[in-house]
């Protein structure tokens, strides 16, 4: 009898725990009766992982009683780790209120009505306070679909010594940007045993399509149309064809590692690096040794067009919110003046708005004051399409295949063919 | 009849008893594979799980003229058949090192074990830096240099990587089996070995007419089960090599996450896992077959 009455129980509660997990979706609100809004956003650095503390008190305490926010901090690597959590919530329907999305990644998720548009959620002069690059990587079909506190960019960094002892030009203005023809000579120039001349591989997922699209407008051409309907032609065009060979001869000829060990330009094994304007700061701070500077990106020859990347990580609001006018509550705080100066600040980036640079009067001297000018006149945004995440990983894998020893045009050419297809098949009217 | 009736509630204790894990079974394993099924005759794109539509064959006529998909069916395969004798051989070779009673001999077996107990995530990562190909930072490499010759490209050099990830997952591996071999050693009468050596057989007779034929149930379940774990593999080119360069370390289960989860293509995905499923479980059905006819 004993048996049986255990083995029920044990029934009972397994099926009873399968049931607790397949309920209708939960209603989002706290004991006290607060709307419960979550953020999600990936892990950070210590201080923006101050910030969020500090900033979540602050609002909670402002908003006793009627709403209650929360952010569940969600590891990225340098990997898919986050999209696969976000394509696992979206499948079960339980997405977070607000996600942090990446900038290329915003038109993703609005194209499949993921995420919901935002223009009403600030006043027209909140809207002219931002800028033009983050409002228009952050736009899909007209609308604005996220808004981010910083922004990015990716410039020429360079071991002063090793380019003085070499007799390298350095550019002073942003017209004057080595082509190149001069990158490549001065990488060449600058490699020697331990040493390689350039670092142009920020990371092997996303950091290829965001520094190294620009080989591809400098050249007159893009990884995708404007529109973001069609990659053949423009990824695998004959200038796109020959930006890639460009940044081949200079892995081929020993001038950069296709595996840079960790901070290889920071610890003096590179003369120079394509690098994040977050640099800056680590630099500054843990490599107080080293004599560096940074200059504009390289353009094509023969008057290429002036480029640098752009974009970060923005919040979008999801089509699971329920309480639109406390998320819209959190979005004003989160995106408040004070606190866009305080993330960026607190993060190293250059912001988003255009009035925190009256505080953060550091962008107004070299060597930040190069982001910012680059931020304001040359900087693109990624491709805006649907279909971008197929494109990002083609591209990476075709530029790494190419590294290895593929054709640059068959490889450019299987990455367009497999966007296509992806557009074709889901997004094609 | 008393018996009867005690037999009959017993019975009925005893299917209360399964139940939890018939139920759990069939909500985690079995309703998910036959969804993946069936979503295997869709379109489903992930970021748009209420626009689902019916595609009848057209994933699985894709499936076929699919070069990556192919190429993933070779990578495994290659993987399989290298693998699984090589660390097969080798867990063998390090459970005859350790099975003798000599002194300090337990200190080894933790030593070869330790790879197993340790994340494969972990292990992957150490080895992408000892495989790094350049010889500033890549200890293989600069060991191959300081001994005077040509450096490797190892995991970036598309004849190479798969290879590399072989070997290492070897290494990794083959603790597990080492004990599994272990135990079956212990299990071979000592009066067998004395037999043998009072017929004058010398170390290589008797491991030859003694020990591998004492193992025979042993080796046919240690390949049996590192023949389905290598059909498996995932981690180490997640980790190490993304399934690159050129296509060289992209294997099945790899295929069906990228497919799936990065590029979104769901229902192709779940074509993908389907066909793998019918593989996998035609292999170990021939392999039962063969060592059954054995």
């Amino acid at each position: 009898m004993k048996r049986k009455v255990m083995a029920a129980v044990l029934a009972v509660m397994a099926v009873s725990g399968l049931c607790a997990g397949c309920g209708q979706t939960k209603e989002r609100v706290n004991e006290a009766g607060e709307s419960v809004i979550t953020v999600w956003s990936p892990t950070d650095e210590p201080a923006i992982e101050e910030w969020w503390v500090e900033k979540i008190e602050q609002f909670n305490e402002e908003h006793k009683g009627s709403i209650h926010l929360q952010r569940e901090a969600i590891v990225r690597a340098d990997s898919y780790a986050y999209e696969d959590k976000i394509n696992a919530a979206i499948t079960s329907n339980d997405l977070p209120d607000i996600l942090f999305v990446d900038g290329p990644t915003v038109s993703v998720y609005a194209a499949n009505e993921i995420t919901l548009p935002i223009d009403d959620f600030f006043t027209q002069d909140d809207w002219d306070d931002f800028l033009d690059s983050s409002k228009q990587q952050n736009t899909y079909d007209g609308k604005i679909y996220a808004v981010g506190a910083t922004e990015s960019s990716v410039a020429l960094y360079y071991n002063a010594d090793m380019l003085h002892e070499a007799g390298i030009r350095i550019p002073t203005s942003k017209e004057d940007a080595w082509t190149w023809s001069e990158f490549y000579d001065a990488a060449k120039k600058l490699t020697k045993d331990d040493v390689v001349g350039t670092n142009i591989i920020m990371d092997k997922g996303e950091g290829l399509p965001y520094v190294l699209e620009q080989f591809w407008i400098s050249n007159g051409t893009d990884l995708i149309s404007a529109d973001g309907s069609q990659a053949d032609g423009y990824i695998n065009s004959p200038e796109g064809v020959e930006a890639a060979e460009f940044l081949n001869s200079l892995i081929q000829e020993g001038c950069a590692n296709i595996d840079p060990i960790q901070k290889e330009f920071h610890n003096g094994r590179a003369a120079t690096m394509l690098g994040g304007s977050w640099e800056v700061a680590t630099l500054e701070n843990d490599y107080p040794d080293l004599n560096w500077g940074v200059t504009y990106f390289p353009i094509a020859d023969d008057g290429g067009v002036l480029t640098s990347p752009t974009g970060d990580w923005s919040a979008s609001v999801t089509k699971n919110a329920q309480d639109l006018d406390a998320v819209k509550e959190v979005m004003n705080f989160l995106f408040s003046k004070d606190n866009v100066t305080t993330y960026a600040q607190a993060i190293s980036k250059p912001p988003t708005r255009a009035s925190s640079y009256d505080v953060l009067t550091e962008y107004n001297e070299y060597p930040r004051s190069l982001f910012k000018e680059q931020l304001m006149e040359t900087g693109h945004p990624r491709p805006r399409t649907p279909s971008y995440s197929v494109l990002s990983a083609e591209f990476s894998e075709a530029m790494l295949n190419i590294f290895t020893g593929v054709d640059a045009k068959e490889a450019l050419d299987a990455a367009a063919a497999a966007t296509d297809k992806d557009y074709n098949k889901y997004y094609a009217e | 009849m008393h018996v009867s009736v005690d037999k009959k509630s017993e019975r009925k204790a005893a299917y209360i008893f399964i139940l939890p894990a018939v139920v759990l079974l069939a909500a985690f394993l079995l309703y998910p594979a036959l969804q993946t099924v069936r979503y295997a005759f869709t379109d489903y794109n992930i970021m748009r799980p209420d626009r689902i539509k019916f595609c009848g064959l057209n994933n699985f006529i894709e499936l076929f003229q699919d070069k990556d998909f192919w190429i993933a069916v070779k990578n495994t395969l290659h993987f399989t058949v290298l693998v699984v004798p090589f660390q097969t051989v080798l867990a063998l070779a390090l459970a005859l090192l350790i099975s003798s009673r000599r002194k300090g001999v337990s200190i080894f077996r933790a030593a070869y074990f330790s790879p197993q107990v340790t994340s494969m995530v972990v292990v992957a990562i150490l080895w992408t830096v000892l495989y790094n190909s350049n010889p500033s930072s890549g200890l293989l490499n600069a060991l191959l240099v300081k001994l005077g010759m040509e450096p490797c490209g190892f995991l970036n050099d598309p004849k190479t990587a798969m290879n590399s990830i072989i070997f290492m997952s070897a290494w990794q591996g083959a603790g597990y089996q080492m004990m599994i071999f272990l135990a079956g050693l212990q299990g071979i009468p000592k009066d067998q070995y004395e037999a043998a050596s009072i017929d004058g057989a010398g170390k290589w007779k008797s491991f030859l007419y003694v020990t591998l034929p004492g193992l025979k149930n042993v080796i046919s379940y240690v390949i049996m089960i590192t023949v389905i774990q290598a059909m498996k593999l995932f981690t180490q080119p997640y980790v190490m090599t993304k399934g690159g360069p050129q296509n060289a370390t992209r294997t099945l289960v790899y295929y069906v996450y990228e497919q799936g989860f990065q590029k979104r293509n769901f229902g192709y995905a779940c074509c993908v896992a389907a066909v793998f499923f019918v593989i996998v479980i035609s292999l170990s059905i021939g392999m039962k077959k063969i060592i059954k006819a054995e």
